[in-house]
């Protein structure tokens, strides 16, 4: 047997070549062990880990019926590849405008671009309910057509498009910047809840079993309940933009309020816009003017004039007044809309025949810092903490007041409100003297800023007796008297209705314009049982007065709101006060 | 030296013969060989039965999992079907489309309430108004100022040798393109 002798070097080398090896081997093993193994771990896990944000579904906002004032929806985003799209682009084009109503050239030349920047990537259309997406996608994928796909990008729809668009406001395309305008955004915190997150182990996109996975729950936004109406709301729109349209008006507002609760029912603003378009319409429209926007009120401001006039004891509604021509208070003459001469009015025909000079006369009985408290415990000059963004609070000048700045204040003029101020403060006569803060959110929720909102935040103050309110609410009935008031169109046959006009002078720069008015009503039904609140402000009308312009409105709408909640008339007879009185002598107003 | 030798005296006991019968001696070990089979048989039957039980399981969780992707995808579909639904539904209730249909169907809206008390047949007073059409077509809304086109404006100089002040001299045009707010706008 022919054995060949092994050589001893040949033998030691090569167990040595094995050792090295096998000793880089052990390093490496040593290394991934013993030095860093956390890290290796992870990266080896995040090979094949998937992320999912599972999204939080942002909170409805809802009527206080439940309808849908803004809602969300699963929506999708179309993605092409130029690359695959290119070769059949026409035919692919034509099917994406037709199924997802896209523009067919736009599309066309997206699916075309196969050079520079996005030529793997191409947005075809953002927003699309899933489930028209993903018919789409079927029948294109059926028909043969590749390089489609889809990403999340929910949709925020406003099924009732206008209704109640300035209050709700609407979410922009862009989701980094956030929402834009009205609730949306002054909720934006409490609406959009919390996106949650899935890791887990995954193949071709399907979930390993037993393999290590973690979810993070989404929590969903809270849902906003308003106070409105939607059908109200729809109706009070309607009729406000016809008053606009009718009296070439540059805009208005109109509220409806719950006399007892001061839950906002309706809430319009005119100009509006569609939410679901909101570009179509300027964007100077999209906030809230019955906030926004304070004005001088005119006589409506006589409500509270006289009624802090007799609750301070000063005068009664019969207190009688003789009434010169004209009144100079601080060489400015004040004189009364269509009066000449001399005229003998009692309290309660200053306010029907809304008479300045009476109002001021009235006033100067009172010392000024004592009516601008009344004011502001009527609520003027400080905002009403409502939940609508850019509110103002108006202006009541610091006390004391020259004799004009008195007179002016008391009928309306040099003083500056919002509608929704002063459909609280009239309010709080059909309450009885106590006055509630305007709701317009249920229960409780809170602003971006932090505040609290909402009906379980509302406030009541008493503000007049409830006697004083009682006999300003039958004064407020002879506004609507045929012979003695000023709105006679305002009356609703077969019910009480109490009401006062407001017909105030446009300022622009200090100067006030002529035949530019403010016109307004504001009124309360049944008015010895008070169930609602209307106000209704035609800004920048020219020419007309209250009464005229937006007493029919308010009519419509209180009939609407009376009719649509089964309000039937109270059955009982108005007991007017007299308006004038006789005999000699120059009345009983005394200072 | 030697130990003396103790002798043992056999006694003779009462039952000494029952007493020897009953003494306990050792008896011879015996060794019993378990078969080795059966044992070896149950333990690779056991080990067999958990690694296919443990295939199946995995199988089995495999198989939900995916049933559980597909399920997960036909719930989002059905849920993106309810919500398209549902829009519809609040679009056939959206006010504008109901106060529409209700006035192509000829209906009217009273401006005022009027209640008829079934107990005693009385009507409340009738309204001074006749009824009306819903007010819904409202105005058209201002528009911003991207969606208005720009108007070309043609400024048309006046011939300066003749009389007729209002005819344009030829090629004496100008051409400004202004907003439609602008001070020459058209619109």
């Amino acid at each position: 047997m022919n054995t060949r002798p092994v050589s001893q070097f040949r033998l030691r080398f090569g167990f040595l070549l094995i050792a090295i090896v096998l000793s880089f081997y052990g390093a490496r093993l040593v290394q991934l062990q013993a030095v860093d193994p956390a890290n290796y771990a992870g990266k080896a896990h995040l090979e094949g880990e998937e992320k999912v944000v599972l999204p939080a579904s942002r909170g409805e906002i809802e009527d206080r019926n439940g309808v849908a004032l803004a809602a969300s929806m699963d929506g999708l985003m179309v993605i092409a590849d130029p690359y695959l799209t290119s070769p059949k682009a026409p035919a692919l084009a034509k099917l994406l405008a037709d199924r997802l109503g896209i523009d067919y050239f736009t599309t066309l030349a997206k699916l075309r671009k196969t050079t520079g920047d996005g030529s793997r990537y191409q947005i075809l259309a953002h927003r699309i309910p899933a489930t028209k997406v993903r018919d789409a996608l079927a029948y294109a994928k059926d028909q043969g057509f590749v390089g489609l796909s889809t990403e999340r990008d929910p949709i925020r729809a406003y099924p009732l498009k206008d209704v109640g668009a300035n209050i709700v406001g609407f979410i922009g395309q862009d989701d980094k910047v956030g929402p834009l305008a009205g609730m949306e955004r002054t909720f934006s915190q409490q609406l959009a809840g919390t996106d949650g997150m899935a890791r887990y182990q995954a193949v071709k996109g399907k979930q390993i079993p037993l393999a290590d996975a973690s979810i993070t729950e989404p929590r969903d936004g809270k849902p906003l309940r308003l106070t409105i109406d939607s059908d109200a709301q729809a109706f009070t729109q309607w009729t406000l933009a016809q008053a606009v349209r009718n009296w070439k008006a540059a805009s208005g507002v109109a509220i409806v309020m719950d006399s007892h609760t001061g839950e906002l029912l309706a809430y319009a603003d005119y100009p509006t816009f569609d939410a679901n378009d909101p570009q179509a319409t300027s964007k100077d429209y999209y906030g809230s003017k019955g906030v926004q926007e304070p004005y001088e009120p005119g006589s409506v401001e006589k409500v509270l004039t006289l009624s802090s006039v007799m609750d301070s004891g000063h005068a009664t509604p019969e207190t009688r007044l003789t009434l010169p021509d004209v009144l100079v208070r601080d060489n400015w003459p004040i004189h009364d809309h269509g009066r000449q001469g001399t005229v003998k009015l009692t309290l309660a025909g200053v306010l029907s025949r809304s008479s300045n000079i009476g109002t001021t006369l009235s006033a100067e009985t009172m010392d000024s810092a004592d009516i601008r408290d009344y004011l502001t415990k009527f609520g003027l000059g400080q905002s009403t903490n409502v939940g609508l963004r850019g509110e103002s609070p108006g202006i009541v000048p610091a006390a004391p007041w020259t004799d004009i700045t008195r007179a002016t204040i008391a009928y309306g003029q040099g003083i500056t409100v919002t509608p929704l101020q002063m459909i609280a403060a009239v309010n709080t006569i059909a309450n009885g003297g106590v006055r509630v803060s305007p709701s317009l959110i249920e229960g409780s929720a809170t602003t971006n800023t932090g505040a609290k909102v909402g009906t379980s935040e509302a406030t009541a103050t008493r503000v007049v007796s409830a006697d004083t309110a009682s006999k300003m609410a039958r004064m407020m009935e002879t506004v609507l008297d045929p012979e003695e008031g000023t709105a006679p169109l305002a009356r609703i046959p077969g019910y009480r209705v109490a009401g006062k006009t407001g017909t105030a002078q446009v300022n622009e720069n200090g100067r006030y314009l002529d035949n530019l008015n403010e016109n307004s009503f504001v009124g309360f039904a049944p008015a010895d049982n008070p169930r609602f609140t209307v106000y209704v402000v035609l800004r920048h009308v020219n020419g007309g007065a209250g009464g005229l312009t937006a007493g029919p409105a308010f009519k419509r709408i209180m009939s609407y709101m009376l009719r649509k909640y089964g309000i039937p008339p109270t059955d009982t007879t108005a007991t007017p006060y007299e308006t004038t009185w006789g005999g000699s002598g120059t009345g009983n107003l005394h200072p | 030296m030697s130990t003396p030798q103790l002798s043992r005296v056999r006694v003779t006991r009462i039952a000494e013969e029952a007493v020897e019968r009953a003494r306990l001696r050792v008896v011879p070990r015996t060794r019993v060989r378990a078969p080795k089979v059966p044992f070896v048989m149950l333990v690779s039957a056991i080990l067999l039965a958990g690694v296919v039980g443990l295939l199946l399981f995995n199988t089995t969780m495999q198989q939900n999992s995916f049933a559980a992707a597909d399920l997960q995808t036909h719930a989002d579909e059905l849920r993106s079907e309810q919500q398209a639904l549902q829009a519809e539904i609040d679009g056939l209730n959206e006010p504008h489309h109901v106060a529409e249909e209700a006035t192509r169907l000829g209906m009217l809206m009273p401006v005022c309430p009027r209640f008829l008390y079934t107990a005693t047949n009385k009507v409340t007073q009738a309204c001074d108004e006749p009824a009306t059409k819903l007010p819904i077509d409202a105005p058209a809304q201002a528009r911003p100022e991207s969606l208005i086109p720009e108007r070309t404006v043609v400024k048309v100089k006046p011939k300066q040798t003749t009389k007729q002040a209002d005819t344009p001299k030829a090629g004496a045009t100008e051409t400004t393109r202004v907003g439609s707010h602008g001070v020459s706008s058209t619109n």
